[in-house]
């Protein structure tokens, strides 16, 4: 007889991080300062995809990352009149709700700025934060793997008229096919590493065009630092969540992405991770687990599905599973400090756009998870199926197969999206999450 | 002379089974078949390498084993490559070239690698941001390194002479469909758009010499068999449509309810065969050319280039063809589509041109409702024949 998953538990199981609250402060800090960047006279600049926001930084410049905007309205549930927008305009529903989102704000941003043209002449309703984006001065697409990110940035710059200068790099996906190919190794990693720093010494030429003035090297090297910093702490902290039971979870790490991919890079996110790394070092000292009850670790496989975080995370805190690592999480955003040379920063900084997790392919990407779920000792994995984001499903059946045939761990798919929530299923993930703890019980039972 | 409709039996038997003409071919020859993914590898390369370049084709079959590798909500070509891959249909494929980037085709290539262990999948990215400084050296140092790793595989060099005249030989080609499509538009040439998609669909996979001579003969022979064009007949422009070849039966149903295809900027159609390869010099530097060529020609909106329109585009080919309307035939869950369909939309909606857009899909094809809507679309278009165009724009209908 199968062992009965624990029932869930009332509200409140999750035990989350205290000092990850100052994420929320930080990021309104910041949505602010985006929202005055026209009043202070500031160049603004929309990017989406790799974090090239310091360079923007450095000049000055106030950068808009579009996930981030996107994932905010999302996690505020207030998507709607963007997405409306959007709709409105033409873009079908299966489109990357990300950038569907996004150029709705852009739709509406128009609309509520072109007085003179009837059509588009609205007032934006008080809570609708989908049109307070300041329009961008310029764009810059900088977006690894998914061709989507490319095409969006394209259709944000035509929205605009077509008037806004627009820059883009090109990050090639990383194919692996060469003998010596590896993770950040390899004739193809090299060359391509090249390619990208070249084309982003290129970048800072165009935006010094843009404003006018020498561009601030130093100014650069001194943000990389503490980016650099920060990345350490959070790798360590997150490290130390090989821990049992693990003093922080995946939606912990999930709050503390905007501290590392697109707040100021200034010595408050040093101090944030500082923190971070501090209180689950504390945890795991007097062994406080993230999950009071923790008795099955899981790896999250899939972007995260922004308009249900805290409630996702109640959901697995409720069946004692503390959900340690995933492929967003832990293999994404400033994930390797150590290619990061602060003093000649675009090397480095172009080898961390490049080794954004969907930019390997599955040979690559495959044994990068599987060390992962080893790493953190985990007894399944769920995937979320993003309707959406195809750069985050493309390899979701070769790794689930891979994690069965090489680890004999458990896996389970449920569908969702990033941040359109009419394509979440509720019931399919209990079911499914409850089949696979099931599982997990009966292989513990038959291994005594 | 061949007859015509022999001609078409070829065609159409080639179009219904690539694999079967290319597992044919392989016998009678004993040389490889190199496959590529759309839509931009340069089968020239392959050819001149003494292989038959074939671009893998969306399968009729229902999907089965493809469904463990790919989720259902991807286009249907590429659910059918990695359905095929995973079936064995793919076997006779020595190698597989492809630089495209759509983050759908690189799902299923990954699928594919997996699912065909012993078959060598090649990749280098092509710049798809086509008009920056660099693009034309970066597009010949991708095919410079498709070539390398080609020559790796055959074991020997592709030479430079080789080149040319592979790309001589699909510059004929791609010249003798251009040249259909001139006759089709002055009402020289009767074909249907099903004819027509057999035409350009079986290029794809035949012998290029084969298929020349086909071709040709279907141009010398087709002011014997000149129609009288129904008069009532609405000139239609079919667009979009990347990767997979609509469905014929779509394209007879939108004929039978009384429209003419007369122009096309379909994948299977104009799009593959609108621009030639410089002959002379470097071929590396011509393929690089054309590659540029080709999107300043038919834009295509897996590419991103700000100078160029793909709305401007359309409304002047419609304009050449005289077309009355447009429609736009788009596969469920195209991204690079979706991302420029809206731009279609409002420039045509601006420009007072009556378009439809109707989206298909690998498995099932509501063909009676699609035949209501394009009914009243034709309709709409009768209508406005006599009366001068009204200020008040139309766009979009049903
Ligand atoms: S589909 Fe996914 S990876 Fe691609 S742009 Fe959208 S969110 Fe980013
Ligand atoms: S361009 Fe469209 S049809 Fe082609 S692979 Fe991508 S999604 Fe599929």
């Amino acid at each position: 007889m199968n062992a009965p998953v624990t029932l869930p538990k009332p509200p409140g199981a999750a035990n989350k991080l205290k000092s990850t609250r100052m994420a929320g402060k930080l990021v309104n800090d910041y949505w602010e300062m985006v929202w005055r960047a026209k009043e202070e006279g500031k160049l603004v600049c929309w990017y989406e995809g790799s974090s090239i926001n310091p360079f923007l930084e450095a000049a000055d410049i106030v950068w808009v990352h579009g996930e981030a905007y996107s994932a905010m309205l999302a996690a505020r549930h207030q998507e709607g009149p963007a997405q409306a927008a959007a709709e409105e305009r033409g873009y079908l529903r299966e489109l990357c709700s990300y950038a569907r989102t996004h150029l709705g704000c852009a739709v509406n941003n128009q609309r509520h700025r072109n007085g003179s043209d009837s059509a588009f002449a609205d007032v934006p309703a008080d809570e609708d934060i989908s049109a307070k984006l300041p329009p961008p001065d310029m764009i810059i697409s900088a977006y690894a793997y998914c061709s989507t990110g490319q095409q969006w940035d394209e259709m944000t710059s035509r929205l605009f008229g077509k008037k806004i200068p627009i820059f883009n790099v090109s990050i090639p996906w990383i194919w692996a096919s060469g003998k010596d190919a590896g993770y950040c190794r390899g004739q193809e990693w090299e060359e391509t590493s090249r390619y990208v720093a070249r084309q982003l010494e290129e970048m800072v030429k165009f935006i010094e065009e843009q404003t006018g003035k020498p561009y601030p090297w130093d100014r650069l090297r001194e943000l990389m630092g503490n980016v650099k910093k920060a990345s350490e702490l959070r790798l360590e902290a997150m490290d130390m969540c090989r821990a049992k039971p693990a003093p922080a979870t995946l939606f912990d790490w999930s709050v503390s992405i905007a501290p590392i991919n697109q707040l100021p890079c200034t010595t408050d996110i040093v101090d944030y991770f500082t923190n971070v790394r501090n209180e689950v070092a504390e945890r795991v000292r007097t062994g406080e687990a993230a999950v009071p009850k923790e008795k099955y670790r899981l790896f999250f496989d899939g972007i995260m599905n922004w308009n249900k975080l805290g409630w996702l995370a109640e959901k697995f805190a409720r069946y004692d599973a503390a959900v340690v690592a995933g492929r967003y999480t832990h293999m994404a955003f400033w994930q390797e400090p150590d290619l990061i040379d602060p003093n000649n920063p675009v090397m480095g900084m172009g080898q961390n756009y490049l080794i954004c997790p969907n930019n390997h392919s599955s040979p690559i990407l495959i044994d990068l998870i599987m060390g992962l779920c080893e790493k953190y000792e985990v007894d399944g994995i769920v995937f979320h199926a993003t309707r959406t984001c195809r750069a985050f499903t493309n390899p979701m059946f070769m790794i689930a197969q891979e994690a069965t045939s090489r680890l004999g761990i458990q896996t389970t798919m449920f569908e969702g999206d990033v941040a359109d929530e009419t394509f979440y299923k509720d019931e399919l993930l209990n079911t499914r999450v409850e089949a696979m703890l099931e599982a997990i019980d009966q292989k513990r039972l038959s291994a005594f | 002379m061949t007859p015509r409709s022999e001609i078409f039996e070829v065609l159409a038997k080639v179009c219904a089974d690539p694999m079967g003409y290319a597992r044919a071919w392989k016998t009678r020859t004993g040389r490889r078949v190199i496959g590529s993914f759309p839509m931009n590898f340069p089968s020239e390369m392959a050819h001149a390498a003494g292989a038959l370049p074939l671009i893998i084709q969306e399968a009729e079959d229902p999907i089965t084993a493809g469904h463990g590798l790919l989720f259902p909500f991807y286009c249907g070509f590429t659910r059918s490559a990695v359905d095929q891959a995973a079936k064995g249909d793919l076997a006779v494929l020595d190698a597989i070239m492809f630089g495209d980037h759509c983050v759908q085709l690189l799902g299923a290539a990954d699928a594919v690698r997996v699912a065909l262990p012993d078959t060598r999948v090649i990749f280098f990215q092509l710049i798809s941001s086509m008009c920056d400084p660099w693009t034309l050296g970066r597009s010949k140092e991708s095919f410079e390194k498709l070539r390398f790793e080609l020559e790796d595989f055959i074991g020997e060099p592709v030479r430079d002479d080789a080149m040319r005249a592979s790309i001589a030989l699909f510059n004929r080609g791609r010249q003798a469909m251009r040249e259909l499509y001139r006759m089709r538009v002055e009402g020289r040439v009767a074909l249907t758009a099903r004819e027509m998609q057999y035409v350009v669909k079986s290029s794809m996979v035949m012998d290029r010499a084969e298929h020349l001579e086909l071709v040709e003969a279907l141009v010398a022979s087709a002011s014997e068999n000149l129609p009288q064009p129904e008069k009532r007949a609405v000139r239609l422009h079919l667009s979009g449509h990347f990767c997979q070849a609509p469905k014929p039966e779509l394209l007879d149903m939108i004929e039978g309810c009384g429209a003419i295809v007369v122009g096309d900027d379909l994948y299977h159609g104009y799009r593959y065969i609108s621009t030639d390869v410089g002959e002379e010099g470097n071929p590396m530097d011509s393929l690089a050319r054309w590659y540029l060529d080709r999107n300043t020609g038919v834009p295509c909106p897996t590419r991103v280039q700000n100078d160029v329109d793909w709305d401007a585009f359309l409304l002047d080919a419609m304009r050449k063809e005289s077309a009355e309307g447009m429609i736009v035939l788009m596969a469920k869950f195209c991204e690079p589509h979706m991302y420029y369909y809206p731009e279609v939309k409002e420039a045509f909606e601006k420009a007072g041109m009556p378009h439809l857009l109707i989206e298909t899909e690998h498995e099932s094809m509501a063909l009676e409702h699609m035949r209501t809507r394009v009914e009243s679309f034709l309709e709409l278009i009768k209508r406005r024949r006599g009366v001068a165009r009204a200020n008040t724009p139309e766009g979009e209908v049903a």
